[in-house]
């Protein structure tokens, strides 16, 4: 990955784990928090599986996918 | 008018047997093209004229047990029903792509066998067809005719021979502990069977646990249903892990386990294992066969939990989501089937580009991607729902949680596959849509996916628990609202982050690498130490045998060699302890044996037969007098 693509990616991160704090520190302290679950569940899911993909991708064997 | 009550019950599986028995007769062109879709019909009607609860007459005894081969009840009657709609489909399917009256002949007995294992009112009868649906399966992977497929399908059929011992051992050894074999459950519900704690549990467990793909005995499922042919495929992912879940609705509902003093419901655990495990590894994925493999398994999470919860809103769930799951994954494997058949490439990679070229596909593959990823008006969002609606109030929220990422998950993988797959702009690639034979299934598949997920009443009116069933609001505000966020947000973070996702030509190890570790470690124990051992066995053998023909020939000379070699063996351990009083012995025996050894054997004389049959009546005399004697003095 070039510099270009990783600065764009950094600032998304940045971006989104800023929103989902906010979310979190709403949804904990408004009485209307049912309405923001969605949200929150989806991004920190997203997270959740990019870091297992990286996390995984340890183990992975160059080469064609076969036995 | 045709009276339906009239017609009398028959077991579905015959139906499909006996037309997979005269398929040779038709030949391989139109008729029995016409011939298959006839048979397919028939088998709908066959399912849909079943009563329940089943008039008698498909119980035999056999050596005393009553084996049931017909038990119709709810339960039964909903898988029978999206069995028979699926294999309609993928029967109409395959005469766009099959050649061989083999690969019609495996599908229609693993269709019949699957059908057979879910009508079946005893162990027994399940397990007899659980074992053809093994191996009638196992003839769709090798029609593929690769080296590939070959070896696949080996471990495929290990897995399933050792889960069918498991089962068997299970039911055997739960019969001599409770005399429980039948799995008529009577009026309260669906699985009432008794299952005693103990091994016959855990293997019972362990039997059901290989075709519902368990974690870690999942692995038979991505590695063999990649290989199998382009029909084959779509047939095997609708029948072995949805009997598996049936059985497991059958025997362990809300089964538990003691931990610390309370009870765990560890199967709906194992569901959400199921779930996160699937999903995870199906990112990681080029093949897109295999990518929906592993799709099946975390599904089939959702399917188990719901089963494992054992509410019955969370085995209304888990049953809703075998019936949807069945429309959609077949669709999914219609779709990549069709997209292989035109392209005659399976990976990510080297795919994109075939939204202008293949719209049909483009639109019901979609449909079907919408629908497993759970987005409202879609038959996947109604059962899923109430799978994580039941764990919600059984206040399970690990597992809630573990379901609503598995939800993202899914999304996110679907959004990789479609877009890799059409969207992705793909100059090189050269394609013309799929045969009309394909396309039709596809696109009544693709309606039923909508329909039931906008009338959802339509599924709720033949769940097992009909009444609770409709007592869920599927879509609820606030269900739907944050369900709709979760997708939103999910799409969202796909399209901002997808190079970290991006398809790539590494293979992912998953825990398959461990047993075929293990699998050449156990050929090499064969081939070293073992075959070694079989060798000095067989050294040892022949001397015995060696010592036997001298023995025959000169008994006076083997009986010294004899008692030469046991004083010498005897004596040797010991000679350093004793030196004085034994070295002398030792040595004469030494001697005497290599003396012995040296000379020449010489046959004894020989007697003539009649002398020999005077020496044995004379022993016989001698010894009946002893008896007599014995008998006297007694």
């Amino acid at each position: 990955m070039n510099r270009k693509v990783l600065r764009g990616l950094l600032i998304i991160i940045a971006s989104v784990v800023l929103v989902v704090s906010a979310m979190f520190v709403f949804v904990i302290h408004s009485e209307h928090s049912e309405l923001f679950t969605g949200v929150l569940y989806g991004t920190i899911g997203v997270l959740f599986f990019v870091v297992m993909a990286k996390i995984l991708s340890l183990i992975q064997k160059e080469g064609k996918q076969d036995d | 008018m045709i009276d339906i009550s009239s017609i009398p019950n028959i077991p579905p599986a015959l139906i499909y047997f006996a037309g997979a028995a005269l398929i040779p007769l038709f030949g391989k062109g139109r008729v029995r093209k016409i011939y298959l879709i006839i048979l397919a019909a028939l088998g709908l009607i066959g399912v849909a004229v079943l009563k329940s609860p089943a008039p008698g007459g498909w119980e035999f005894s056999v050596s005393g047990f009553e084996l049931i081969f017909l038990y119709v009840d709810r339960l039964s009657l909903i898988m029978g029903y999206i069995f028979a709609i699926i294999g309609a489909a993928a029967i109409v399917y395959s005469l766009g792509v099959v050649k061989e009256n083999g690969e019609f002949v495996c599908g229609l007995v693993y269709l019949g066998s699957a059908l057979g294992a879910v009508f079946a009112g005893d162990l027994f009868t399940l397990y007899i067809f659980w074992e053809i649906m093994a191996f009638s399966s196992l003839g769709l992977i090798w029609y593929s005719r690769t080296e590939r497929a070959t070896n696949a399908g080996m471990r495929y059929i290990l897995f399933h021979l050792f889960g069918g011992c498991a089962l068997l051992a299970g039911i055997i050894i739960n019969y001599m502990s409770t005399g429980a074999i039948s799995m008529v459950p009577g009026e309260s519900g669906i699985g009432h069977f008794f299952v005693e704690s103990g091994i016959g549990y855990f293997l019972l467990l362990i039997g059901i646990g290989v075709n519902t793909a368990f974690i870690p005995l999942h692995t038979w499922l991505p590695d063999a249903y990649p290989k199998a042919t382009i029909a084959g495929a779509v047939f095997m992912c609708v029948f072995t892990t949805k009997t598996g879940v049936y059985a497991l609705a059958r025997t362990f509902p809300g089964a538990e386990l003691s931990l610390f003093g309370n009870g765990i419901p560890f199967v709906a655990y194992i569901g959400g294992v199921m779930c996160l495990y699937g999903v995870i590894f199906a990112l990681l994925q080029n093949d897109v066969r295999k990518l929906l493999s592993y799709h099946i398994i975390s599904q089939v999470g959702y399917m188990v939990a719901g089963v494992g919860i054992g509410t019955y809103i969370g085995i209304n769930g888990g049953i809703a989501h075998v019936f949807n799951h069945i429309l959609y994954k077949a669709l999914l494997f219609m779709c990549m089937g069709s997209v292989i058949y035109a392209t005659g490439r399976n990976n990510l990679t080297e795919l994109g580009g075939l939204a202008k070229k293949m719209p049909v596909t483009m639109i019901t593959c979609v449909i079907a991607a919408l629908s497993i990823s759970g987005v409202v008006g879609f038959n996947g969002y109604v059962s899923k729902g109430m799978v994580i609606h039941a764990a919600e109030l059984s206040h399970m929220h690990i597992l809630t949680l573990a379901l609503m990422l598995g939800s993202v998950g899914t999304f996110l993988s679907f959004l990789k596959l479609t877009y890799f797959t059409f969207f992705r702009r793909n100059d090189e690639i050269e394609a013309r849509e799929a045969p009309l034979f394909m396309l039709i299934p596809m696109s009544v598949t693709a309606f039923l996916c909508v329909a039931f997920g906008v009338y959802p009443k339509m599924l709720y009116e033949i769940l097992p628990y009909r009444e609770v069933a409709l007592q869920y609001h599927a879509f609820a505000v606030g269900h739907t609202l944050s369900t709709l966020e979760l997708l939103a947000m999910t799409a969202f973070m796909f399209f901002s982050l997808r190079i970290l996702i991006m398809p790539h030509d590494r293979i992912t190890y998953d825990i398959d690498y461990l047993y075929r570790k293990a699998g050449r470690g156990f050929i090499w124990f064969c081939e070293h130490p073992l075959a070694r051992f079989a060798v000095g066995v067989e050294r040892v053998v022949l001397r015995i045998a060696d010592y036997f023909v001298m023995f025959g020939k000169n008994p006076l000379r083997g009986t010294r060699v004899m008692i030469d070699t046991v004083g010498v063996a005897l004596l040797k351990p010991v000679i350093f302890v004793f030196n004085l009083v034994i070295q002398p012995v030792y040595k004469y025996y030494e001697r005497d044996l290599e003396a012995v050894k040296m000379r020449p054997v010489e046959e004894m004389g020989k007697m003539s037969i009649g002398t020999g049959l005077l020496l044995i009546l004379l022993f016989f005399a001698l010894y009946l007098i002893a008896m007599l004697l014995h008998g006297w003095l007694a």
